[in-house]
C-alpha cells in the first residue's frame, strides 16, 4: 500500500533517529536513579557529576520529543493539504542541522559548555541554530499550507502549536540580571510549551489519528478541537501563574495561578471523554488494535500524569510544602510519558507501517511492550510520590535537614533503579519493534 | 454544542487569560523591583549569577525551588551557612559531604566571593516566608540584642554556626543546642571543638570552622560564656 503523498517520507528518518534517541534518554536515566541510590566515587564526580548527566537525560527527552513532532508533522501535512510538501530538501537539511546541533550539544555539557539554565543549558550559538532550524521547519510547513488553500482546524491548532512553541523558545535567549524576572520568563518557555503549544499539537495530533482509525465526521471531531484548545489556552495562560507562588512576584499569583490551573485537568479530561466516544461510535476500516491502545492509554495517561498529578500540588497552601521536591519529578515523569510520549508513539504506530507499506503488521511485540512501559511509569511515579511525601514531611514540615530526608528516601531511589530497568526494557522492545515491523501472522481461516 | 458556540469559547477563553495574563506581568515588573530588592543588584552579584550559570549548579540544586533535586535549595543558603560557610563548602565540598557526593569546581577567589554576593541577594528576595524549613534561620537582627554585640556572638552568626546549632531556640537541630554550652566545656575544649571537631567526636559530621586566631579566640571567649 503506497503513500498517498511520497514526500510523506521524510517522516521515517525523523522517527529513526528520535527513537534511538528515546532508548538513549532512558539509559542516561538509570544511570540517574543509580546516582540516587547509591554513593558514586568524589573521583568520578569530579568529572561526571549529575548535573552534567541530568542536563543529557531531559535535553535527549525535549530533542526527541521535537523531532517526534517534526516527523509527524512531515507525515500528516501532506495529506491535511493535499499536497507534497514545500521543500524535503529543506526537510533533510533541517534533521542534519538539529541533530548535529544535538550531538554538539550534549558532548559539551560533558566538557563543562553550558548555560547553566535547568532544561535549556544549550548555550548560546547552539541556541541560534536551534532557532534556524526551527525557521527553516516552520517555513518548510508554512510554505505548504500557504499553496494549498485547503484549511483545517486541525491545521490551524498543529500549526499555531508549532509557531508558538517556537516564538515562546525566543524568550530563552535573554541573559537576566534579576534572578525572578529570570525564572518569570523561564516559565514562559517551559509552562507555555508543556501546557500551551505543545497541548495544542497533542490536540491535533490526537484528532488527526482519530480521524483516521474511528472515521467519525471531521466536522465533530473539529468542533469539539475548537473547544479543547479554548480550554487549553483559557486555564494554560493565565496558570502560568502556579509557577509564581514563591519567586518574589506578587502574592495575587496564589490566587489567579492556583485557581486557573486547578482548571487545567478540564480540557484534557475533555480529550479522554471524546477519544472514548469517538472509538465507542467508530465505524469500521481502519485494521489493528495497537493504534486503539495507544491512544486510550495516552489520553488515561495525560489525565492521571499531567491532570490529576499536576493537580495534587497546584494549589499553593500544599506547593509550599511540595515546591521543588521529588513531588515535583513524580508529576514531570507521568506527564510526559502520557502526554507526548505515548502520543508520539501512538503517531508511529500509524505512520511507520504505512511508511512501510504494510496494511497489517504483527502487534504482539508492540502490545506487550507499551503495556511493560506503561505499568513500570505508574510504579516509578508511586515510589517517586512516596520519597516525595517522605521529602516533604521530613525537610519541610519537620525541618530536619536535607540529607537526613533524603536518607529516608533512599530505599525508593534503589526501587527506582528497577522500575526504570523495567522501563528500558519496554522502550528498547518498542524501539527495535518499530524499526523491524513484520506483517500479520498468517490467518487459518480467511 | 453548536459550531459558533465551539468558536466562541476558543476565542473568549484565550482572550480572556491572555489579557489577564499580560496585564499582569506589566504589573509583576512594577513590584518586583521593590520584592526582589533591585536596588542591591549591583555588578558583583550579576556577576555571581554568572558564575552560578558557568558551574551548572542548578542542575543538582534547586534555587527559589526550581532546577534539580540532588542537593539542597540553595535559596536562604546565606542564611544557613553565612559568606565563609558557602565557600568553605564549595573549596572543600569533600569535607561536607557523605553518602551523596558533590564535585570539587575549580571557583577562583573572585568567583567564590561574587558567588557569595549573588546568593545573599537571593536570600533577600521575598519569596513569601519560602523554603519553610529555612525560615528558622532568618537573620535574627531583632534578636541580636539576646546573642549580645560581642564580636564572638558575631562571628557565630557570620561563620554559619546556626546552620547546625541552635541558641534561644533559632537555629539548626543537626548539632547539640549551645545556649548553656558554657556550662558543659571549658573554654579550651570549646577552643578545640572549633579547630579539629574530629578529634573531640569522631563520628560527628562537624567540619572544622576556617578561623583566625583571633576569630578562634573571641568565639571559644563568647561561647564560654553561654552558661
Amino acid at each position: 500500500m503506497a503513500l498517498t503523498y511520497s514526500s510523506q517520507r521524510l517522516a521515517y528518518p525523523y522517527f529513526v533517529v528520535a527513537l534511538l534517541l528515546f532508548a538513549l534518554q532512558i539509559v542516561v536515566g538509570i544511570w540517574l536513579a543509580l546516582s540516587y541510590a547509591v554513593t558514586m566515587p568524589q573521583g568520578l564526580v569530579d568529572i561526571l557529576p549529575f548535573s552534567t548527566t541530568r542536563a543529557i537525560h531531559t535535553n535527549l527527552l525535549v530533542l526527541w520529543l521535537l523531532l517526534g513532532f517534526m516527523g509527524t508533522t512531515y507525515f500528516m501535512i501532506p495529506e491535511e493539504t493535499e499536497r507534497e510538501i514545500y521543500s524535503p530538501v529543506l526537510g533533510y537539511l533541517q534533521l542534519v542541522l538539529l541533530v548535529g546541533v544535538g550531538v554538539v550539544a550534549l558532548a559539551g555539557f560533558v566538557f563543562g559548555w553550558t548555560k547553566g539554565k535547568p532544561l535549556l543549558e544549550i548555550p548560546f550559538p547552539l541556541d541560534y541554530l536551534v532557532v534556524v532550524g526551527a525557521l527553516i521547519f516552520l517555513f518548510n510547513v508554512g510554505m505548504t499550507i500557504l499553496q494549498a488553500r485547503r484549511w483545517t482546524v486541525v491545521q490551524g491548532s498543529l500549526f499555531g502549536g508549532l509557531v508558538f512553541l517556537a516564538v515562546m523558545y525566543l524568550f530563552n535567549l535573554p541573559f537576566y540580571s534579576n534572578l525572578s524576572i529570570d525564572w518569570y520568563y523561564w516559565w514562559w518557555v517551559i509552562h507555555l510549551w508543556v501546557e500551551g503549544a505543545w497541548e495544542l499539537i497533542a490536540a491535533a495530533l490526537t484528532a488527526w489519528i482519530l480521524i483516521k482509525i474511528t472515521n467519525v465526521p471531521r466536522e465533530t471531531v473539529e468542533k469539539w478541537l475548537y473547544v479543547e484548545l479554548g480550554l487549553f489556552l483559557f486555564t494554560g495562560i493565565a496558570g502560568t501563574g502556579h509557577h509564581y507562588y514563591w519567586l518574589g512576584a506578587p502574592k495575587y499569583w496564589l490566587w489567579v495561578g492556583g485557581i486557573f490551573s486547578a482548571l487545567e485537568p478540564v480540557p484534557i479530561l475533555l480529550m479522554v471523554w471524546d477519544a472514548w466516544h469517538y472509538i465507542r461510535n467508530r465505524r469500521d476500516g481502519f485494521k489493528g488494535r495497537l493504534v486503539f491502545t495507544l491512544a486510550v492509554g495516552m489520553s488515561i495517561l495525560h489525565f492521571v500524569g499531567a491532570g490529576f498529578w499536576g493537580f495534587l500540588h497546584t494549589l499553593p497552601q500544599i506547593n509550599y510544602y511540595t515546591h521543588g521536591s521529588q513531588v515535583t519529578v513524580a508529576h514531570g515523569h507521568i506527564a510526559f510519558f502520557g502526554a507526548y510520549v505515548l502520543l508520539n508513539l501512538m503517531f508511529f504506530y500509524y505512520a511507520i507501517p504505512k511508511l512501510k507499506g504494510l496494511t497489517e503488521f504483527d502487534e504482539r511485540r508492540g502490545t506487550l511492550a507499551f503495556w511493560f512501559m506503561s505499568v513500570a511509569m505508574v510504579l516509578m511515579t508511586l515510589a517517586f510520590s512516596v520519597a516525595g511525601v517522605l521529602q516533604t514531611y521530613i525537610e519541610r514540615v519537620m525541618g530536619l535537614g536535607y540529607m537526613t530526608a533524603q536518607a529516608q528516601m533512599r530505599f525508593w531511589f534503589a526501587t527506582l533503579v528497577v522500575l526504570g530497568s523495567a522501563f528500558l526494557v519496554g522502550v528498547v522492545l518498542t524501539v527495535v519493534d518499530l524499526l523491524t515491523l513484520r506483517p500479520a501472522p498468517a490467518r487459518e481461516n480467511r | 454544542m453548536s459550531w459558533n458556540t465551539a468558536r466562541w469559547i476558543f476565542y473568549l477563553g484565550t482572550f480572556i487569560s491572555l489579557v489577564l495574563f499580560l496585564g499582569l506581568t506589566v504589573d509583576t515588573h512594577r513590584q518586583i523591583q521593590a520584592l526582589t530588592n533591585a536596588e542591591r543588584l549591583s555588578s558583583e552579584v550579576i556577576a555571581g549569577k554568572k558564575v552560578w550559570q558557568k558551574y551548572n549548579c542548578n542542575d543538582c540544586h534547586t534555587i527559589l525551588g526550581f532546577g534539580s533535586y540532588y542537593g539542597p535549595d540553595m535559596t536562604k543558603v546565606y542564611w544557613r551557612r553565612g559568606a565563609e560557610g558557602i565557600k568553605a563548602v564549595i573549596r572543600t565540598p569533600e569535607k561536607f559531604t557523605t553518602w551523596r557526593k558533590m564535585p570539587r569546581l575549580p571557583l577562583t577567589d573572585t568567583e567564590l566571593d561574587q558567588m557569595v554576593s549573588f546568593l545573599q541577594w537571593t536570600g533577600d528576595i521575598d519569596t513569601h516566608d519560602w523554603p519553610p524549613q529555612d525560615q528558622k534561620f532568618r537573620p535574627a537582627t531583632g534578636r541580636a540584642v539576646t546573642l549580645g554585640v560581642s564580636p564572638g556572638a558575631l562571628l557565630f552568626q557570620e561563620k554559619g554556626c546556626f546552620a547546625c546549632h541552635r541558641v534561644y531556640e533559632t537555629g539548626g537541630q543537626l548539632g547539640p543546642e549551645l545556649t548553656h554550652v558554657g556550662s558543659r566545656l571549658s573554654y579550651e575544649a570549646i577552643e578545640k571543638v572549633l579547630t579539629d571537631p574530629r578529634s573531640v567526636s569522631p563520628l560527628g559530621t562537624m567540619p572544622p570552622t576556617p578561623l583566625s586566631h583571633e576569630e578562634r579566640d573571641a568565639l571559644a571567649a563568647f561561647l564560654a560564656k553561654m552558661k
